[in-house]
């Protein structure tokens, strides 16, 4: 491994001023929260930075506390075993405690945490192989297209096709929650479902809207999803410990039997968490039944375009919706 | 004393066993559970430097390094270019080592690694079998990349049985390249200062398949090497000799006149160090209404890089009259196949027991009683018995296959069975020692694969001196001690635990002579039970264990005990039984349980045997639901090379699993089982899956995409 600068920094600002003063993207200095991603990327040499910025030492972003406007807001170092613990966070929001849980091992959910899980890079065969100059790295070409690609995306693919590997992610834009990002100009607040990128509309070797010079510093779900039913599902080819091959986080507001509102957030499947927003619309005043499990599953998956390994994405996913719908029916 | 008596003829009777025939917790467990046990990975000496290897990334390439550059990595000692796997400058199969260093320190070994700032020509390969057989491959062999055919059985003979059966099945089975996945990864530390003697720490098979060839790296007389293995992380038959990490471990160290640590990265123990042959079997089966198997032709391609694989033909265990089966080996630049857990068996398995439960379901027949009606052997009718028993196969709604209209969550049951032959070999010498203060020390120079044979190298003594395990000192895993087998085939304890016997036997006469002389009783009539030697016909006429070994000269008794074929058996069965879960809607397969009955003759330790029986089902499972070498065809280079993506089956994947050693085999005589219980399992779950939901999936592993497409084809 490349040897680097270590910044231990006691505040935030001291942490922003020890990343690079430009946004641009650069490999020369990373941030590190749990490590769970980054020491491996830096064993691998995916990445080499010269300086790595510490934010454990950084006191007073983990944890969660209720905001003005009955919200939540939760610390980016919130390790995510402890979002899986919290018994409040069981009964007010479901959805977050199960896509906590769903990450990797407990080994790495009492190292990871919140905004490294939202941060990661992807997993992709290609990515992670040391020897292939991949478009995710900077290369020429994206080898999932033609080569391997049981694993990649299926939705919002092009010109990569890697899938984006968190679990928390769907929940948090199916929750609508707000990310506060803190830079050198000061704090922005970006909706999680704008965080996110598309390779196609985005930076190719990037996965989000966070610039070089910025942190993620805390997630805020707004006031009143506690009223909500939710749920977060995911197939992993090894229940002991993998990605998903597909995952929904659903969230429903309830009126009776009928679905007043409704998101729906696929993992697993896009480049980005999938948010399915024409089938949102069209869950609204229907009962959760048969018809409507179909009709949801055959909306959130009409653009898909899978690959010649990867097909079975789509027959998973509805599967999954399905199941997600009922699950919340009961 | 030396020690002249006659040799045992029997283990003696079973009931009148404490230690054997029953459970006994492995006497190093606490160490391995507490992180005590000191593994070669753990060893650290003076003035150690830290051997690491490059390996080519891909299959055929011509490397360009720079040494110099390595060579000025701080702390580097040592950089070797490794040719002997290249000809003409050009790598042969993916991960051949092209290069080593040593360094004082892991990281600059590392550092010196990236400094070499390798190049590579990439060449032409054949890493499939689409890519291996087109015309214009690249040749692997310079015969070519199709060879070794063996032919068994007549063709057309078959053929024409095949052509009168009531029921005929005709398909393509495939099983991946599988890895061993040993925690601990090969290699050795070599003690070598440049004197006159070495010594070698070794995760290994076989302790006495090093010394030689490294003495002749270190330009050492044999008897000035020792192999020791203290405990060894795993093995499953790719552990055997010197190896590739020995002998660059060798180079180094001889360079070096230093102490070199060389243990394969995780990413390399993948393309560099074995893995079980993949397997293509073409099979077209044929039986009668009445449920017997008629006719079988089998075509048997094995891939095992530039080995030739393993498989040991079809129709493997089941009972066919009139069949013919041919075999070859499809060469491709990937690492060789090596022996692993029942060399070839579970890819026979996997195509036999598929096609027998496709018969059985195309005839609607009861796919249990169909494996009975082809199978001679009434040991394998009680297994199955037991096993569909233990499994709920009576009151199992769907015997016949799925109904019409699939639940939510199917539930199926499938089955397999195994062979083994496990018989033992005159090689094994063993030393047990009576020392004058009441020690007993059983000392032979095997390795423990982690299997329980330090366990019984102890126990077997105990049970002959009426002692607790506790007060048998046992010595294994070192080469100075008496010669032993290596590992391999399940013929360590048929081999070595005669012998242990043997050497027990012989120093409990030698001491009942002594003691009979003191006593004024005929040895005869002594016994030791219990901590106290005593003689059965007068009672006052005892002594308890170190009183009686007061009495001894101060050499005290040692007696040499040899293998003695009349205590070892040869030949196993056994059938396992799976029951899963499938959710219909996701795809999901969830094993739920998993039955495994075994015979294994006289069960040395009944504990560890289930624990065996434990392990060879979830190796199997790991096998039947996950694992499989990805190789990207045109780029050449291997995609799972860690944990991660390269999966094996961790603790929410295992289900409940009833192992059942079959005390119906009254052989007095002790066999191996480690190879027959790794062999049906994934057979047993692919049978299952297709019992709980219609699903036939014919190439492993059963991951979650073949069974959503074949749900939505149903």
């Amino acid at each position: 491994m490349k040897s680097f600068e270590l910044v231990m920094p006691k505040t935030l600002d001291e942490a922003i001023a020890a990343l690079p003063e430009s946004g641009q993207p650069t490999e020369r200095v990373r941030v590190l929260a749990g490590g769970q991603d980054l020491l491996g990327e830096m064993k691998e040499s995916l990445v080499t930075p010269e300086r790595v910025v510490n934010l454990k030492t950084v006191p007073g972003i983990e944890g969660h506390e209720p905001t003005a406007e009955g919200g939540l807001r939760i610390g980016a170092l919130t390790r995510l075993i402890d979002l899986e613990r919290d018994e409040g966070l069981q009964g007010s929001h479901p959805m977050l405690v199960e896509a906590a849980a769903a990450v990797a091992t407990p080994q790495i959910r009492s190292m990871g945490t919140l905004g490294g899980n939202l941060c990661q890079r992807p997993r992709c065969f290609y990515y992670r192989n040391p020897h292939s100059p991949c478009l995710k790295k900077g290369g020429t070409e994206c080898f999932s297209y033609g080569g391997l690609n049981k694993y990649n995306a299926i939705l919002g693919g092009g010109p990569s096709y890697i899938v984006h590997p968190s679990d928390v992610a769907p929940a948090l834009v199916s929750y609508d929650a707000v990310f506060t990002l803190l830079g050198p100009a000061g704090e922005r607040e970006v909706p999680a479902d704008s965080f996110f990128t598309l390779p196609s509309s985005g930076e190719v070797t990037r996965e989000n809207v966070l610039a070089a010079n910025e942190i993620v510093t805390a997630v805020t779900l707004p006031a009143g999803r506690e009223a909500w039913k939710a749920t977060y599902l995911k197939v992993r080819e090894r229940d002991s410990f993998d990605f998903a091959l597909s995952a929904v986080a659903l969230a429903l507001k309830m009126n009776g039997d009928l679905i007043e509102q409704a998101r729906l957030t696929l993992g697993g499947v896009a480049p980005k968490p999938w948010r399915c927003t024409s089938t949102e619309e069209l869950l609204v005043g229907r009962k959760i039944d048969e018809e409507t499990c179909r009709l949801a599953g055959e909306d959130a998956l009409r653009m898909a375009e899978p690959l010649e390994q990867n097909g079975y994405k789509v027959p998973m996913t509805q599967g999954l919706i399905r199941r997600a719908l009922q699950a919340l029916a009961s | 004393m030396a020690v002249q008596d006659s040799s045992p003829t029997t283990w003696g009777p079973r009931e009148d066993m404490r230690l054997l025939n029953a459970d006994v917790p492995r006497v190093d467990g606490p160490l391995k559970v507490s992180g005590r046990a000191r593994y070669t990975h753990d060893i650290r000496l003076p003035g150690m430097l830290w051997g690491k290897i490059l390996c080519c990334p891909y299959p055929v390439a011509k490397p360009t390094l720079d040494f110099d550059r390595a060579q000025a990595v701080p702390g580097v000692r040592v950089v070797l270019p490794i040719e002997d796997g290249l000809r003409d400058g050009w790598t042969r199969r993916l991960g051949t080592p092209i290069a080593a260093v040593a360094a004082d320190t892991p990281e600059a070994a590392d550092d010196a690694l990236a400094a070499l700032n390798a190049r590579y020509e990439e060449g032409d390969w054949a890493v499939n079998y689409d890519q291996a057989v087109a015309p214009d491959a690249p040749k692997v062999h310079e015969e070519g990349n199709i060879r070794h055919l063996q032919v068994d059985g007549d063709e057309a003979a078959a053929q024409g049985e095949l052509d009168g059966c009531d029921a005929v099945v005709e398909a393509i089975y495939t099983l991946p390249v599988q890895f061993h996945a040993c925690l601990e990864t090969h290699g050795v530390v070599v003690d070598y200062r440049g004197e006159d003697e070495a010594t070698i720490y070794a995760s290994t098979q076989g302790t006495f398949t090093i010394a030689a060839d490294a003495a002749q790296i270190l330009g050492l007389p044999q008897n000035k090497v020792t192999v020791l293995v203290e405990h060894m992380g795993g093995g499953f038959g790719a552990k055997f000799g010197l190896d590739v990490p020995g002998r660059i471990a060798c180079l180094l160290a001889k360079e070096a006149r230093a102490p070199v640590h060389l243990m394969l990265s995780r990413a390399d123990e993948f393309h560099t160090a074995g893995n079980r042959s993949g397997s293509t079997q073409y099979m077209k089966a044929g039986a009668n209404a009445d449920g017997k198997l008629k006719g079988l032709v089998a075509r048997i391609w094995k891939f095992g890089g530039v080995n030739r694989g393993a498989n040991p033909g079809q129709p493997y265990i089941y009972d066919v009259p009139t069949s013919y089966a041919e075999a070859m080996s499809i060469l491709t630049h990937t690492d060789g196949s090596r022996a692993m857990r029942a060399p070839g068996h579970p890819q026979a398995s996997f195509a036999i027991e598929s096609v027998v439960d496709e018969l059985a379901a195309s005839l609607g027949l009861d796919p249990l009683e169909f494996r009975k009606k082809n199978l001679a052997s009434p040991v394998y009718h009680r297994q199955l018995d037991r096993a569909a028993k233990e499994i709920g196969w009576a009151a199992h709604p769907n015997k016949l296959g799925p109904p019409a209209e699939l639940p939510d969550r199917a539930v199926g049951i499938g089955f397999g069975v195994a062979t083994w032959g496990a018989g033992g070999r005159p090689t094994c010498e063993v030393d047990v020692r009576i020392d004058q203060d009441g020690s007993v020390t059983s000392s032979v120079g095997t390795q423990d694969l982690g299997t329980g044979t330090r366990t019984y190298v102890a126990s077997i003594v105990a049970e002959e001196l009426g002692l607790p395990v506790s007060a048998v000192e046992p010595r294994i895993g070192d080469s100075r001690l008496g010669a032993s087998v290596a590992s391999g085939g399940s013929v360590t304890t048929p081999s070595l635990a005669p012998a242990v016997k043997d050497a027990a036997h012989k120093a409990r006469e030698a001491l009942f002579a002594e003691l009979a002389e003191l006593l004024g009783s005929n040895p005869r009539n002594l016994r030791a039970k219990d901590g106290v030697v005593f003689d059965v016909e007068e009672s006052d006429k005892r002594m308890n264990w170190k009183e009686a070994c007061a009495c001894l000269a101060p050499a005290g008794i040692e007696a040499r005990g040899t293998f003695q074929r009349g205590l070892a058996g040869n030949g196993v069965h056994g059938a396992q039984a799976a029951k899963v879960e499938v959710d219909t809607v996701t795809g999901e397969l969830r094993v739920l349980k998993m039955v495994c009955v075994q015979d294994i003759g006289l069960p040395l330790n009944r504990l560890a045997t289930r624990s065996q029986m434990n392990g060879g089902v979830i190796q199997a499972l790991s096998y039947g639901l996950f694992e499989e070498r990805v190789i990207d065809p045109w780029l050449g280079l291997g995609l799972n090379n860690g944990f991660e993506e390269y999966r094996i089956a961790g603790t929410k994947d295992i289900p409940e699993i009833v192992s059942i050693i079959d005390d119906e085999d009254r052989r007095d005589q002790v066999l191996g089982v480690g190879e027959p219980v790794v062999i049906p399992g994934q057979s047993a779950i692919a049978n299952a899956l297709f019992n709980a939901c219609g699903v036939r999936i014919r190439d492993l592993p059963l991951t979650r995409d073949k069974i959503i497409n074949g749900l939505t084809a149903l």
